[in-house]
């Protein structure tokens, strides 16, 4: 008996290792514990929303495969709108509109329409994004001049999809040239719980091709499922994010436009391959920033008092003017338009300041800044610190020899 | 067992009966003087003419005392022996050696004129080298001793024969250099190599089963060359070599894993170029294992793995199979294990005719077909490919990566990285000879790095590895 | 193999036992302490360190915990004592089980997946329990690396989006949450328990008994370092960054233009968590081993392992949808019970050797 138990005994690991591989070859072949792969999955590029009376519109781009013919290139997309009492409400829709099981996992851009954003505070709209633990909060995140469904469904210029039109324009190369404020969920939602409880996000509108710089495409949206794949007479478009939407509680407040978002961005230290036109006597004159430095100081001795520094490295771009040989080679900022320079920005700044001021969105993060400097101080002055503080601006600009 | 008496009749009929085969053949002949004498021989292995211009031709003008000293001195054949006791005589006989014997002996002669039925010595096919030594082992123990022998000239190179096989009665022969190799080891080879209980010793592999410590091991338990050069720097480390007759592999003992990742070649060239090239292939191995692996758990559990332009190709290339992400993987592998096996056995130029159909042919006309995609062919092929970058370890990859395939066909990405931690587990509780399969990396041994994944410049290797416990510690002076 | 050298425990303590206090442990300090988050899990290491040298003066003279256990309270008493510590092992390793099974549903896959997946860790952990725990020295020597890689990767892509400021203003959460975060999240740390049940199996140095809480709190410096990286990048929603490690990697310009090369670090690491979420089932069955000894020689800690495994299974199943009930339970209302173990016993334990030895002179 102890013998027959122990030659048991000895067999057992096999018997294991046989089973395990069983089981495992059964689940191999028969797998299908709820599992979503990529041929069940709609894999969503961008998504707008809109919110209307009867609830929310939530538009989302799915990529289609193009097929093994990869002779045409760039990424084929077709727009589903889903309707519902909130996003996820249409996120189910989308699911039982398409069979697709939709995934956000290479969402990459957010989109948010007008009326939606001015109306009430967006996070009724991103919390569905910022709960989503297969959302990436990386994604880019904008105000779209007028409907999200018809930006979204828009036919791009330069691309077969116009989310991808549109976050190339958030690229850093375009961060650099301080035309643009991007921003993600993730920096959108810390402002917004943070102690400063405001935020921004790139307002992005389109122009029609045919017109260059003509007219703006008109606001308000349309319901129903478009696709740019499809046989639509549709005029093709570029896109514009120059602007940049404030936000106080979640709110838009207002609209920064493309100089006060460039100086906002010289205030942040980001720009080294832009350039701003001054005023040189009536014609203008174009400079390219070389080097940026700036910041926020924030004093909390007695009282607060905030300083906006921006220095810069600068040289001559372009003129608007014949000029002589020797300037033309050395490209030497002069003091006077240095001055007039700093000037411009300083004026920009100010009225940044005073827009700031009037819709209470603290963009700098004054509030933040003052919290983590003192807990105590910022209890006492953090409802009126923005109306109330003293700006100061340190703006240093030199030219390149 | 018995002696030879000095009646050559009986003795002659004694050994009969121990060799009652019809091929162990008997010539008689008498010197000039009238002096009986008998060759016992066997008929395929002796070289008749050598017996007969060597041993016979001088023996019929012998005068002398008919006595095993003054015949000998007469023999012109300088390989042999005396012995006294019949079994041993038999068996000679039956090696090929023939025994001379003569009316009143009291001990026979065993004359060495074997016929030797040698191939040359080639470049091994399993192991070529641009930089370096080419020559091979053969068939035939005596002359890989001899290779051996011949890059040791030091008495300390011990070379014992021993015979495995019942019948077989092979020729096994355990090398190593007194004073450097661990005693434990040489003596546990010994020990193991003595207890074998078989009747056949075809190969050298054979052995392998009996040396190693846990038998059904996944993992290779004793280490494998075909190339003296290799070979020797082995033992020169303080390894055991064993080579058996029979087969040009040779065994050594302990194995370490890293070992496999390591080229003869490695150590002709400037050393940079050795450690480029053993990441490499280590890369090219973790490339085989798990890019089916993650290729299928990405399609069905992880999109996120695939950047989204890749996984739009993919996406557009899967989307009217008919098979599943995982069974396509699955069938295109075993589609390209039955190619390799076909093309392995196949004479040569038959083997190329089916590479191309393989390649070509079922490839291109399946994707048409669409019964697979081309990024699952692209996968499988960069699989393929990185499995032989380290030849050694085929037979061990090529059943992990299926099983990673199944695993993250199953479960995912996680299956892929437990099957991994299940796998590392298994191979650091390995221990071959008492040396850890994993060291130098596990248990860690510093100074044993120097000449692992990496290679330093050769005077840095100045010690033996520390992993294998050598007496004779240092190789190499400095100065 | 039978023993776990002084390097390999140096590993365990500086590379392999921080690595499982990067899931949950981060949101949960952010939701005691928010941006005080340093302090309560300085404490915890701290309190640990001191402990693991005292467990570490014990491993000198070589003998297991049952042994001494045997010699101080004879073998019935060594037996109570080792299955209440096998009841406290399976009781701690409830929770990081629980969360590692949440981490894998979130991590692995992008929709929840079935249950069913994350059965596949308890074949692994019953495969690891049945090995000896000595065993698991050499494991270490190859996760101390994957462990470092993977952390310095992780860090290094984080690297460019952190904000240290948002650690500012210092004290703001106030002693009280200090504290409570401190005593709320001890349940986090149990090495010191671990070192006990590995007391006879560690090849003693000299210099262990202050060179291991050394490597111990170099270990916490980098898990410091993560949290203070965790916090200046999620700052005020760091309360609600669950699984966090995995999460702040993808913010690097580099995953934008690779794809997710992140996860590369965050599978070395999750390598690295599965060894040491099957730690303490591991302890708790070495326990037993040392308790009821192996008459029927490797089928005891067999049978239960893949008991323990199956019993924890269903648990992990059953409080799927119930974490953070579990997490209430053990962290906040038993949150005295980690302390007794993980604390209290082990920094008694020296008075093990004391009585040991006088019973010693006595008998001589």
């Amino acid at each position: 008996m102890n013998n027959k138990f122990s030659r048991f005994l000895k067999t057992v690991p096999m018997k294991l290792w046989v089973i395990l591989v069983a089981v495992v070859f059964f689940s191999f072949f028969s797998n299908d514990f709820g599992l979503v792969d990529i041929q069940k999955s709609a894999i969503i590029l961008a998504a707008g929303i809109d919110k209307g009376e009867e609830g929310y519109r939530l538009t989302t781009q799915i990529a289609v495969p193009k097929g093994t013919d990869r002779t045409t290139g760039g990424t084929s997309s077709v727009e589903i709108t889903g309707k519902g009492e909130t996003v996820s409400d249409c996120v189910v829709d989308i699911y039982a509109l398409t069979g697709w099981v939709p995934k956000f996992v290479f969402c990459n851009l957010l989109l948010i329409g007008e009326d939606t954003a001015k109306e009430a505070d967006c996070m009724h709209v991103l919390d569905f994004f910022f709960r989503n633990e297969y959302m990436p909060d990386s994604c880019f995140v904008a105000v779209s001049q007028g409907s999200a469904e018809e930006m979204l469904a828009s036919q791009s210029a330069v691309d077969d999809t116009s989310s991808l039109a549109i976050t190339r324009l958030f690229s850093n190369a375009s961060e650099k040239s301080g035309r643009v404020m991007k921003n993600t969920l993730r920096e959108f939602v810390i402002s917004y719980y943070g102690p400063s409880e405001s935020g921004f996000m790139p307002f992005v509108c389109s122009f029609e091709q045919e017109s260059g710089t003509g007219t703006e495409s008109s606001g308000g949206g349309q319901g129903g499922q478009n696709s740019n794949g499809g046989g639509s007479q549709k005029k093709e478009k570029v896109y514009c994010v120059r602007r940049t939407a404030l936000f106080k509680n979640g709110r838009m407040a207002s609209i920064l436009n493309e100089e006060q978002t460039f100086a906002c961005n010289l205030v942040k230290g980001k720009v080294f391959s832009g350039s701003f036109v001054v005023d040189d006597n009536g014609k203008p004159v174009s400079i390219t920033v070389l080097d940026n430095d700036g910041g926020v100081k924030f004093e909390t001795k007695t009282t607060p008092k905030a300083t906006l520094t921006v220095k810069l490295t600068v040289r001559l771009l372009n003129r608007s003017t014949p000029s002589s040989v020797d300037d033309v080679s050395l490209n030497v900022v002069t003091p006077e338009l240095l001055q007039k320079a700093e000037d411009t920005i300083r004026t920009r700044l100010e009225e940044v300041f005073a827009l700031l001021r009037e819709t209470g969105c603290d963009l700098f993060q004054l509030n933040r800044s003052l919290y983590r400097a003192s807990k105590a101080k910022y209890e006492e002055w953090k409802d009126t610190l923005l109306a109330t503080v003293p700006a100061e601006f340190d703006i240093k600009i030199k030219s390149t020899k | 067992m018995k002696n030879v008496s000095g009646d050559l009749k009986k003795v002659e009929e004694e050994l009969k009966k121990l060799l009652p085969a019809e091929d162990v053949l008997t010539f008689p002949f008498c010197t000039e003087r009238g002096l009986n004498c008998t060759v016992i021989f066997a008929d395929p292995l002796t070289d008749k003419e050598l017996l007969g211009d060597q041993v016979v031709r001088p023996l019929l003008q012998f005068e002398g005392k008919p006595t095993a000293e003054e015949i000998s001195k007469k023999l012109t054949f300088t390989e042999q022996r005396k012995q006294k006791k019949l079994e041993t005589l038999a068996e000679e006989i039956l090696a090929g050696n023939p025994v001379l014997l003569w009316e009143g002996m009291d001990e026979g002669i065993i004359v060495g004129t074997k016929k030797v039925f040698v191939r040359g010595i080639t470049e091994p096919p399993t192991d070529i080298a641009i930089k370096g030594p080419r020559e091979g082992f053969i068939e035939d123990v005596k002359i890989n001793t001899s290779l051996v022998r011949k890059r040791f000239k030091s008495e300390n190179l011990r070379i014992e024969f021993v015979k495995v096989g019942k019948i077989s009665k092979t020729f096994v022969a355990v090398c190593y250099l007194e004073g450097t190799s661990e005693e434990n080891v040489v003596k546990e080879v010994k020990e193991k190599l003595s207890k074998i209980d078989i009747d056949y010793i075809p190969d050298s592999s054979y052995l392998t089963h009996f040396l190693a410590s846990r038998p059904k091991s996944l993992t290779k338990q004793v280490g494998a060359t075909e190339k003296p050069d290799i070979f020797c720097a082995k033992i020169a480390e303080g390894r055991v070599g064993i080579l058996v007759d029979g087969s040009p592999i040779a065994l050594t003992v302990p194995y370490l894993l890293v070992e496999d990742f390591q080229s003869s070649e490695d150590y002709f060239v400037p050393s940079y170029r050795a450690t480029f090239t053993r990441l490499l292939r280590l890369f090219a191995l973790f490339l085989a294992i798990y890019i089916p692996a993650f290729y299928v758990a990405a399609q069905l559990f992880k999109l996120q793995l695939f950047p989204v332009k890749l996984l739009l190709t993919i996406a557009g290339s899967i989307r009217d199979l008919p098979f599943s992400p995982s069974l396509e993987m699955l069938l295109v592998l075993v589609i390209l294990e039955i190619l390799n096996e076909a093309s392995i056995r196949m004479p040569k130029y038959v083997g190329m005719a089916l590479s191309v159909v393989g390649a070509l042919v079922l490839g291109e006309t399946a994707v048409s077909a669409g019964f697979v995609s081309t990024p699952a062919i692209i996968i499988i092929a960069f699989s393929g490919i990185g499995l032989y970058a380290v030849p050694n370890l085929i037979e061990v990859t090529s059943v992990v990566r299926l099983g990673m395939l199944l695993v993250a066909g199953s479960v995912g990405t996680y299956g892929i990285i437990l099957a991994t931690g299940f796998i590392l587990f298994y191979l650091v509780t390995e221990d071959c000879f008492g040396t850890p399969l994993v060291a130098p990396f596990s248990p860690l041994v510093g100074h044993d790095l120097k000449d692992s994944l990496v290679k330093y410049n050769l005077r840095s290797l100045d010690i033996r590895p520390k992993t294998l416990k050598s007496k004779n510690k240092r190789r190499l002076n400095r100065e | 193999m039978n023993k776990i050298s002084s390097r390999q425990l140096y590993f365990f303590l500086a590379a392999v036992a921080p690595v499982g206090k990067l899931i949950l442990l981060p949101v949960t300090l952010a939701h005691y302490a928010a941006n005080d988050l340093l302090f309560p899990a300085a404490i915890n290491f701290f309190l640990q360190a001191g402990v693991i040298a005292l467990v570490l003066l014990l491993a000198k003279n070589g003998l297991s915990l049952g042994e001494l256990l045997q010699k101080t309270f004879g073998k019935i008493g060594a037996k109570i004592i080792l299955t209440i510590f096998f009841a406290f092992f399976f009781y701690a390793a409830l929770c990081p089980l629980i969360e590692q099974k949440l981490f894998v549903q979130s991590i692995f896959y992008d929709t929840l997946p079935s249950v069913v997946t994350f059965s596949s860790f308890f074949i692994f952990s019953a495969y690891l329990c049945a090995k000896p725990l000595s065993s698991y020295g050499r494991i270490w020597d190859i996760l101390a690396p994957v462990a470092f890689v993977g952390f310095v990767g992780i860090i290094a892509l984080a690297a460019g989006n952190m904000d240290f400021g948002a650690l500012n203003p210092v004290g703001a959460a106030g002693i009280e949450k200090i504290t409570q975060g401190a005593a709320f999240t001890n349940y986090w740390f149990f090495d010191s328990a671990i070192l006990l049940t590995l007391l006879g199996k560690i090849e003693y140095k000299r210099g262990m008994a202050w060179k291991g809480p050394l490597f111990y709190l170099l270990g916490a410096a980098a898990v410091m370092l993560f949290l203070a990286v965790f916090y200046g990048i999620f700052s005020e929603i760091a309360v609600r960054q669950q699984f966090a490690f995995a999460k702040i990697g993808k913010y690097s310009p580099a995953v934008g233009i690779l794809g997710r090369i992140d996860y590369l670090f965050v599978f070395a690491l999750s390598l690295v968590m599965a060894f040491y979420s099957a730690l303490p089932l591991q302890a708790g069955i070495d326990c037993l081993r040392q308790a009821y000894g192996s008459p029927a020689g490797k089928l005891l800690p067999a049978l239960a392992s893949v008991a323990v495994n199956i019993i924890m299974l269903v648990l992990t199943v059953f409080f799927d949808y119930r974490f953070a009930e579990v997490r209430r339970f053990v962290g906040e209302m038993l949150f005295w019970v980690f302390p007794i173990f993980t604390l209290l016993l082990p920094a008694l334990s020296p008075l093990l050797k004391l009585r040991v030895r006088k019973r010693e002179v006595k008998t001589s």
